[in-house]
């Protein structure tokens, strides 16, 4: 098992590397930087009426302190006659360029390991991320503040979540429950239509607001109290405010888990194993749970594991709407100024976690069905 | 085809959800393709700054001309949800039908020749990946960067004459390396399962929300390049869907009797494989079409990718932001995008009972 999934995570690092090496050059190539929007551009700046030469010489400055002057890759295929300078070319070279034709011929340079690719990635494997353009703080280091909200929320709803869906599949299963079906199968068909964004909004306008009902706090994850806190203080305040996002989450996450689990439950009721339990005379709720459920667990595994990446992706949204400063919300913030450090890191840890979930997944199905084991061995 | 007509014909019959959903998409369809002609108090980006957060259904209201009201700006939330329709309609049906036909073209052409039955001779694999070369290079690269240094057509017009002259060169050479040499003659397997399957897996290891921010925050925010993004991370849904049933249907009796009497691959392919597809697809089509709807106005919401000039819902939403007791500006959009969600999942819930049971036989 142990060998499995080594052989697993060795697998996995070319992938890793691959995909983040993509990510990462894709980031730099694409023309207009932050730096350039900051520092170039003459009609953000309000108060700065510094002149456009200046402002050349900052631009500089910023490129050499961050290490953006160096080529991108460690080789580089261009043009032979147009020189690697602005969009704005003197008139001189212009006029070179309309005679000669030299710029048809490809130029091959190689850069050596003097470039942006290299030093990024030796600073990963040496566990450096680098700085936030926004912030001037290192990537990983804002990650790490944010991910301990993201991870209360969302540990939080899918505790929840399954919870309420084990329940719910299991009164759902059973015999005389005829009229829970009628009412829960299509209330979550509606509830499922319902878009994250509608479904968090409304909630927050019902429920968090003072001109319907103002039932609980929002925007953050508690408030600044002076002195020292008790950990049950503390927890009851992050609780309030986490009330509605969780809520929220387990709205848009239930629909899709109660019908996973109810559908393998019934698929499980339908084996011998149900019927001989039936024949030996077990009341329904303990053939239920001590027989069917017990068997319907294996796709909830791979749910979970599901959850595992969506460490970002579920609660972007939910973050961004109640104000909670997590990954989510940190992945927005960085989209919107174009902070690529931070993004190329947010998928690296996502890609990581990924996998993590994966191995994760493979050893619990181990655990749980120990035929699985021998197969993997 | 005809078969699928069939079966939506008689599920308009039989199941009236269908036939409310199906009718309220119909309805909202013809309102979108008509809206230009509709006549509108007022234009969807038209700030009335008179009347800001002005609530629906009011004296007020009724008298500035904004019955659903306004939003922060004074923007009439009527014509933002009506035109915010057309808008979500127009990128999300192209996108998603896009989307679902290179999935499928690529999906179905995996599943058909798996990894070792699509054979060419050597030397048009290298005609092949040196033309690709010199289309990244002569196509793709000089123009782009000729064309942002601005220097005309003449300019503009010789790498493309270039490429051309160089492919055929390209041809020649390999047409007299493969007279020459007999090692050029040779064919090669191309694994084309593998190299899709990888894409796939590629694209999907990211969750999509988290990969449509990420590359829009590299791109300039406008309509058509969101849309290829979209179109982008869509496909591969598609394409798995297609493989696996095109897997399924390799193995069917009568596409063996089909390939034994001498089908061409495409014949094989269009004729037979595409039509016993077809209900598959419809199925995770009207599903998509949903969930590409609520991306849409969360892209706008966010104001990610999106040009804020553009109307949509998701932007009459996030106008809540600067006020949270103006309701309507979440209850008016956000219930018609639900409702639109609600009629498609419905339409998909009925083609997967049906598809689904069929194939289960």
């Amino acid at each position: 098992m142990l060998v499995y999934l080594l052989r697993r995570i060795l697998l996995a690092l070319p992938a890793l590397w691959l995909l983040g090496t993509l990510v990462f050059l894709l980031s730099r190539m694409i023309p207009g930087s932050f730096a350039e929007e900051r520092f170039l551009n003459a009609e953000a700046s309000f108060y700065n009426k510094n002149s456009q030469s200046s402002r050349e010489e900052a631009y500089r400055e910023y490129q050499q302190r961050t290490g953006q002057h160096l080529p991108i890759f460690y080789f580089s295929v261009s043009s032979a006659a147009i020189p690697e300078t602005g969009p704005d070319l003197p008139e001189a070279v212009q006029e070179q360029l309309q005679q000669s034709y030299s710029y048809l011929l490809p130029k091959f340079s190689w850069h050596g390991t003097h470039n942006q690719y290299h030093t990024w990635l030796a600073g990963i494997l040496t566990g450096d991320f680098g700085t936030s353009y926004r912030t001037g703080r290192p990537a990983l280091e804002m990650l790490w503040e944010n991910i301990g909200n993201t991870l209360w929320l969302l540990s939080a709803s899918m505790l929840i979540t399954l919870a309420v869906a084990l329940e719910l599949s299991i009164s759902m299963a059973k015999k005389r429950m005829q009229w829970l079906r009628r009412l829960v199968l299509p209330a979550l068909f509606i509830i499922d239509s319902i878009p994250m964004l509608v479904l968090s909004l409304l909630l927050l306008v019902l429920l968090a607001n003072p001109d319907f009902l103002q039932v609980f706090p929002v925007y953050g994850m508690g408030y600044y109290v002076p002195g020292h806190l008790s950990i049950w203080q503390e927890l009851g305040q992050r609780l309030q405010y986490m009330a509605l996002p969780v809520l929220a989450l387990v709205l848009v996450n239930l629909p899709y888990i109660t019908n996973q689990v109810y559908n393998s439950l019934l698929a499980s009721l339908q084996s011998d194993y149900t019927r001989t339990a039936k024949a030996k005379g077990l009341p329904e709720h303990l053939i239920i749970r001590r027989h069917a459920l017990r068997n319907a667990l294996l796709p909830i595994i791979t749910i979970v594991s599901d959850f595992l990446p969506a460490l970002v992706s579920g609660s972007i949204l939910i973050e961004t709407i109640y104000a909670i400063p997590g990954i989510g919300r940190l992945l927005i913030d960085s989209v919107l100024s174009r902070d690529y450090p931070v993004l190329v890191t947010i998928i690296l840890v996502v890609l990581v976690v990924r996998m993590a979930a994966y191995a994760l997944a493979d050893t619990a199905y181990a655990w749980a069905d120990p035929r699985i084991k021998q197969k993997l061995a | 085809m005809r078969h699928i007509w069939q079966i939506i014909k008689s599920l308009w019959r039989n199941k009236w959800g269908f036939r409310i959903a199906s009718t309220y998409l119909l309805l909202l369809l013809a309102l979108v393709l008509a809206l230009p002609l509709l006549p509108l108090p007022y234009a969807p980006n038209f700030l009335d700054l008179q009347h800001p957060f002005l609530a629906p259904f009011t004296a007020k209201g009724m008298a500035a001309g904004h019955p659903l009201g306004t939003d922060g700006l004074g923007r009439d939330v009527m014509a933002n949800l009506l035109f915010g329709a057309r808008t979500a309609f127009l990128i999300s049906l192209p996108v998603m039908l896009l989307a679902t036909f290179i999935g499928v073209a690529l999906g179905t052409t995996a599943g058909y020749f798996g990894d070792y039955a699509f054979r060419k001779p050597l030397h048009n694999v290298l005609r092949w990946a040196l033309g690709f070369l010199a289309f990244l290079y002569y196509g793709l690269y000089l123009p782009l960067k000729l064309h942002q240094l601005n220097m005309g057509m003449k300019t503009l017009v010789m790498p493309i004459g270039l490429l051309l002259f160089t492919l055929l060169l390209l041809w020649l050479l390999t047409s007299v390396l493969l007279r020459r040499f007999l090692l050029w003659q040779r064919l090669v397997a191309i694994p084309i399962d593998k190299v899709v399957m990888r894409l796939i897996e590629a694209l999907t290891s990211i969750p999509r929300f988290v990969l449509i921010l990420v590359l829009a925050s590299f791109i300039p925010p406008s309509l058509p390049l969101l849309s290829l993004l979209l179109i982008f991370t869509l496909w591969p849904a598609a394409a798995r869907l297609s493989r696996a049933e095109m897997l399924r249907i390799k193995q069917l009796p009568y596409f063996e009797v089909a390939r034994s009497i001498g089908n061409s691959p495409q014949q094989l392919i269009w004729r037979h494989a595409l039509p016993n597809l077809g209900g598959p697809v419809l199925i995770a089509f009207s599903f998509g079409l949903g969930g590409l709807l609520a991306l849409e106005s969360t892209l706008s919401f966010l104001n990610i990718g999106v040009p804020t000039t553009l109307v949509s819902w998701g932007r009459t939403i996030s106008s809540i932001r600067g006020n949270t007791s103006a309701w309507w500006l979440v209850a008016f959009p956000g219930g018609f995008l639900s409702l639109t969600v609600l009629a498609l999942y419905t339409c998909s819930h009925y083609f997967s009972q049906i598809f689904g049971s069929r194939n289960g036989q």
